[in-house]
C-alpha cells in the first residue's frame, strides 16, 4: 500500500507539472475508485498482457518435420525478439508432465508473432492429445499440419486428423515440408491437390485451407530464403490471420458458482464464490440456477475485500448482495449467472479421462451402471455411468467417452470441466462434450 | 529520335514473340505434363507409396504403369529393412494385442510400435493378423493328431522366422510395415493353445480398436481354458476373460482359498468383476464349471519389466 501511496504521490506531482489544473483534477477522479480497489487490480493492470494469446500444435506423420518447423519458428522469431530458440533435441524429448494428477508427454514451446503470443504444443501419443483436451492444459485453438513434399499424405496423417476433428480443432493450416528436396513445381501441386481432398474428406474446409509450401531446415540451415525463413514467417502470417482468437472469458454472460452464504444483519444475503467468466457490476440482473431451484433478482453491491466495487471482473473472488435473497434460497452448489445464460441439465455426454493405478486412481476396471460423485463447479452429485455400446468396460489409464445421468439437474453445459470420485479416489476428468434429454427410462432408473 | 522510336518498337516485336513463344512452350509441356501428372496421380491412389517413389518409378519405366508398381514393391522392401535396422534400437512400447480363436485352439500374438496413432493404422492391424494367422498355422501343423492340453510361447525370433501364407517370411511382412509407417515396430511375443474335446477356451480382447473380421485386437487380451459350465461357453468364456483382463490375476490359487481384499492376486479368490458379491470360484460352482489355466496379455507390459 506504501508503494502505492508514494505512486500516487510522484504521480501527482509530475501531473501537476506538466498538465493544466483542470486535466489533473479530471484525471485524479478517474484513478482513485481504482486504487480503491486494492493491490489486485494493480497487479492486474501490470499483467495486461499486450498481445492477445493463442494456443496451437502440430500434427502430422512421423520424419515430415513436426519438430524441425517448430524450431525453425522458434529460430526465425528468435531474430526479431518474439521468441527463444530451442533446438530440435530440446523440443524433441517431450517430457513427461503432470496435470491434475494426469501424466501427459508434451513438449511446449513458446514464440511471439508481432500481433500474437503463442503457446505450441506438441504430443508423441494419441492419448497425450486427448488427455490434454480432457484436462484442459492447452485446449488446441488451431493446428499446423505438416506433410512432406516427398511423401505426400502418410498412413498417420489421416489419423491425426481424424484426431484433430475428435479433440475439436477447428482451424487447421497446412505447411507443405521439404520443399527443397522436390525440384518439380507440378508435384508440390499434386501434394496440396491431395491434402486439399484430405481435410475435405475430414471435414474441414479443403478449398480454402492456407497452404504454405517451404523447408522448415533451410529455414534452421540458413539457406534458400524463399524457401526457407519466408516461408516460415508466411506460415506464421497466416497462422495469424487464419485461426481467430479464442472468445475471451471477459466477453462471456457471467457466472458464478456459489461456494457460500452469509446473511449480514442489516443489509441483506451476501453470496460469495469466484467469477468464472464475464463482469458482474451493480444493479445487473441476474439469475440463481441449480439443485431443482431457479429464480431471478438483482445485485444490489458488489464487494472484494470488504471494499465495494463497481465492477468485478472474471477470476475476482467477490461477494455479491443480492436483493430479497433470503439465506434459505441458495445453496452451495449453485451458481449466480447472466439471466438465461446457463440451464441445469441432467443427462450428458463426456469425454473422460480414467486415471491409472499409478496416477492415483483405481486399479480396477468400472462397467455400466457404475455410481461416482460428479464434482463440477462447487457443486458434487451422485451419478450413473452409462458405456457406449461398443464398450463393455472401462480399464484405468484409458480414455472414453461416457453418458452420465445425474439425480438431480445440476448447472451443465458444453465444455465444462468435471471430476468422477468414488469414496476418497478419484476416478477420472473429463469434459461435457453434449448435453442430452432425459427420457422416460432415465426417469424409473433411479428409483 | 525518330530511329530510336523504330528500334524501340521493333524491340517490344521481338520481345512480344518472344513471350507468345514463351507461353506456346509452356503451354505444350503443361499438357505433357498433365497426362504424367494423371499417371502419377493415379500410381499414387493405387499403392499409396510416396510421392517422390512413384514419380521415380514412372520415369524409369517410361511411364509403364505395370512395371513401376512392381518395381515400387520391390523398392518398398528394400527400404523397409534399411529402414528396420536403422529403427531397431527405439522403444516400441504402444501396439496391438491379436487374439485368434478356433476350433479348441487359440493364438494370442502381441505386437509393438513407438505410438498409438499407429496401431490405430490399417496397415498395423493387417500385420497383427498376418502374425496371427501364421502362428495358427505353425500350430495346427506342429499339433496335428495331438488330443491333449496343448500350450506353447513364442519367442520374437521364433515369429519372425514363421512363413506367411501370402509367401514369404513374417519378418519380410514386418520390415515392409516399418517402411511404410516409418516407425519402428517388433514381433513380441505369441501364445498358442489346444485343447481336448471336452474343455473349452473362452476369449475377450479388450481395447479402442475395433480390429479386423476374424482376429479381436486391443490393448489387452485374455485366454481362459475351462472346463464344464452351463448355458453359452461363449458368454461364460468371454466373462471370464473380462474378468482376467480386468483384474490382473497373476495365479489360479484354489477354491479353499479365503480372498484377502482388493490386493489378492489369485483368480479364484478374486471377487468376480461382473458380480462383486461373490469370488470367482463361487461363481464357478453356480456355473458348474472349472477354470484350468489362463493367460493375460497386456500391450507393452514386459517392456516396462526389463527396464526396471
Amino acid at each position: 500500500m506504501a508503494a502505492l501511496v508514494g505512486l500516487r504521490a510522484c504521480l501527482s506531482s509530475a501531473l501537476q507539472l506538466s498538465t493544466s489544473g483542470l486535466l489533473h483534477s479530471s484525471l485524479r477522479v478517474c484513478y482513485v475508485p481504482l486504487s480503491r480497489r486494492g493491490f489486485a487490480a494493480e497487479a492486474k493492470k501490470v499483467f495486461a498482457r499486450d498481445k492477445p494469446h493463442v494456443n496451437i500444435g502440430t500434427i502430422g506423420h512421423v520424419d515430415h518435420g513436426k519438430t524441425t518447423l517448430t524450431a525453425a519458428i522458434t529460430k526465425v522469431l528468435a531474430e526479431a525478439g518474439g521468441a527463444r530458440f530451442k533446438k530440435y533435441e530440446d523440443i524433441d524429448n517431450a517430457p513427461e508432465e503432470k496435470a491434475r494428477g494426469i501424466t501427459i508427454n508434451a513438449s511446449h514451446v513458446e514464440y511471439a508473432t508481432a500481433n500474437r503470443h503463442y503457446s505450441h504444443t506438441d504430443c508423441p501419443g494419441h492419448a497425450d492429445y486427448v488427455k490434454n483436451m480432457i484436462t484442459g492444459t492447452a485446449q488446441l485453438d488451431g493446428c499446423i499440419l505438416v506433410v512432406a513434399a516427398t511423401d505426400g499424405q502418410m498412413p498417420q496423417t489421416r489419423e491425426h486428423l481424424l484426431l484433430a476433428r475428435q479433440i475439436g480443432v477447428e482451424h487447421v493450416v497446412v505447411f507443405i515440408n521439404k520443399a527443397d528436396a522436390v525440384e518439380d513445381r507440378e508435384m508440390l501441386e499434386l501434394v496440396e491437390l491431395e491434402i486439399r481432398e484430405l481435410l475435405t474428406e475430414f471435414g474441414y474446409d479443403g478449398e480454402n485451407t492456407p497452404v504454405i509450401t517451404g523447408s522448415a531446415l533451410c529455414a534452421l540451415e540458413n539457406k534458400n530464403p524463399e524457401l526457407g525463413v519466408n516461408s516460415v514467417l508466411k506460415l506464421l502470417e497466416v497462422v495469424d490471420n487464419y485461426v481467430p482468437l479464442p472468445k475471451r472469458e471477459l466477453d462471456k454472460p457471467f457466472l458464478m458458482p456459489i461456494e457460500a452464504i452469509y446473511s449480514i444483519p442489516g443489509r441483506g444475503t451476501v453470496v460469495t464464490g469466484t467469477l468464472e467468466r464475464g463482469v458482474i457490476k451493480k444493479g445487473d440482473e441476474c439469475e440463481f440456477v441449480g439443485h431443482n431451484r431457479s429464480f431471478k433478482s438483482v445485485v444490489t453491491g458488489v464487494e472484494m475485500f470488504h471494499q465495494s466495487l463497481e465492477r468485478a471482473e472474471a477470476g475476482d473472488n467477490l461477494g455479491a448482495l443480492v436483493r430479497g435473497l433470503k439465506r434459505e434460497d441458495v445453496r452451495r452448489g449453485m451458481v449466480m449467472s447472466k439471466p438465461g445464460s446457463i440451464q441445469p441439465h441432467q443427462k450428458v455426454q463426456a469425454q473422460v479421462y480414467v486415471l491409472s493405478k499409478e496416477e492415483g486412481g483405481r486399479h480396477k476396471p468400472f462397467v455400466s451402471n457404475f455410481m461416482p460423485v460428479m464434482f463440477s463447479l462447487t457443486w458434487d452429485m451422485a451419478c450413473k455411468v452409462t458405456l457406449p455400446t461398443d464398450k463393455e468396460m472401462v480399464m484405468p489409464g484409458e480414455d472414453t467417452s461416457l453418458i452420465l445421468t445425474l439425480r438431480q439437474p445440476m448447472v451443465l453445459e458444453k465444455g465444462q470441466r468435471f471430476t468422477l470420485r468414488d469414496g476418497n479416489k478419484t476416478i477420472g476428468t473429463g469434459l461435457v462434450t453434449e448435453t442430452l434429454p432425459l427420457n422416460a427410462e432415465d426417469e424409473t432408473n433411479w428409483g | 529520335m525518330a530511329l530510336y522510336c523504330v528500334l524501340r518498337s521493333i524491340r517490344t516485336d521481338f520481345s512480344k514473340v518472344c513471350l507468345s513463344q514463351n507461353v506456346q512452350s509452356v503451354h505444350t509441356s503443361s499438357a505433357l505434363l498433365s497426362a504424367e501428372k494423371a499417371l502419377l496421380l493415379k500410381l499414387r491412389k493405387s499403392t499409396g507409396y510416396t510421392f517422390i517413389n512413384c514419380k521415380k518409378a514412372l520415369e524409369k519405366f517410361d511411364n509403364d504403369i505395370k512395371q513401376a508398381e512392381s518395381w515400387l514393391h520391390e523398392q518398398a522392401q528394400k527400404e523397409g529393412w534399411s529402414k528396420a535396422s536403422r529403427l531397431e534400437g527405439r522403444r516400441a512400447k504402444e501396439g496391438l494385442i491379436g487374439q485368434l480363436v478356433g476350433d479348441r485352439a487359440a493364438v494370442m500374438v502381441e505386437v509393438n510400435c513407438e505410438t498409438d496413432f499407429v496401431a490405430r493404422n490399417e496397415k498395423f492391424q493387417q500385420l497383427v493378423r498376418d502374425v496371427a494367422l501364421a502362428a495358427m498355422a505353425h500350430h495346427r501343423v506342429k499339433t496335428e493328431g495331438r488330443s491333449g492340453y496343448v500350450k506353447s510361447l513364442l519367442s520374437a525370433e521364433e515369429l519372425s522366422r514363421l512363413s506367411v501364407p501370402a509367401g514369404g517370411s513374417l519378418s519380410d511382412q514386418l520390415a515392409l510395415t516399418i517402411g511404410r509407417l516409418g516407425e519402428n515396430v517388433a514381433l513380441k511375443r505369441a501364445v498358442f493353445l489346444g485343447v481336448p474335446a471336452d474343455w473349452h477356451i473362452g476369449s475377450y480382447v479388450h481395447g479402442p480398436v475395433s480390429g479386423q473380421a476374424d482376429v479381436a485386437m486391443g490393448r489387452y487380451g485374455a485366454l481362459v481354458v475351462f472346463q464344464g459350465g452351463q448355458g453359452s461357453m461363449e458368454i461364460l468364456g468371454r466373462k471370464l476373460g473380462q474378468h482376467v483382463v480386468g483384474e490382473a490375476p497373476l495365479s489360479l490359487g484354489n477354491m479353499e482359498d479365503l480372498p484377502c481384499g482388493d490386493s489378492e492376486t489369485r483368480l479364484l479368490a478374486q471377487s468376480f468383476l461382473l458380480d462383486p458379491s461373490r469370488t470367482v470360484g463361487q461363481y464357478l460352482t453356480e456355473q458348474g464349471a472349472r477354470v484350468l489355466d489362463f493367460i493375460r496379455f497386456q500391450c507393452g507390459e514386459q517392456s516396462s519389466n526389463e527396464e526396471e
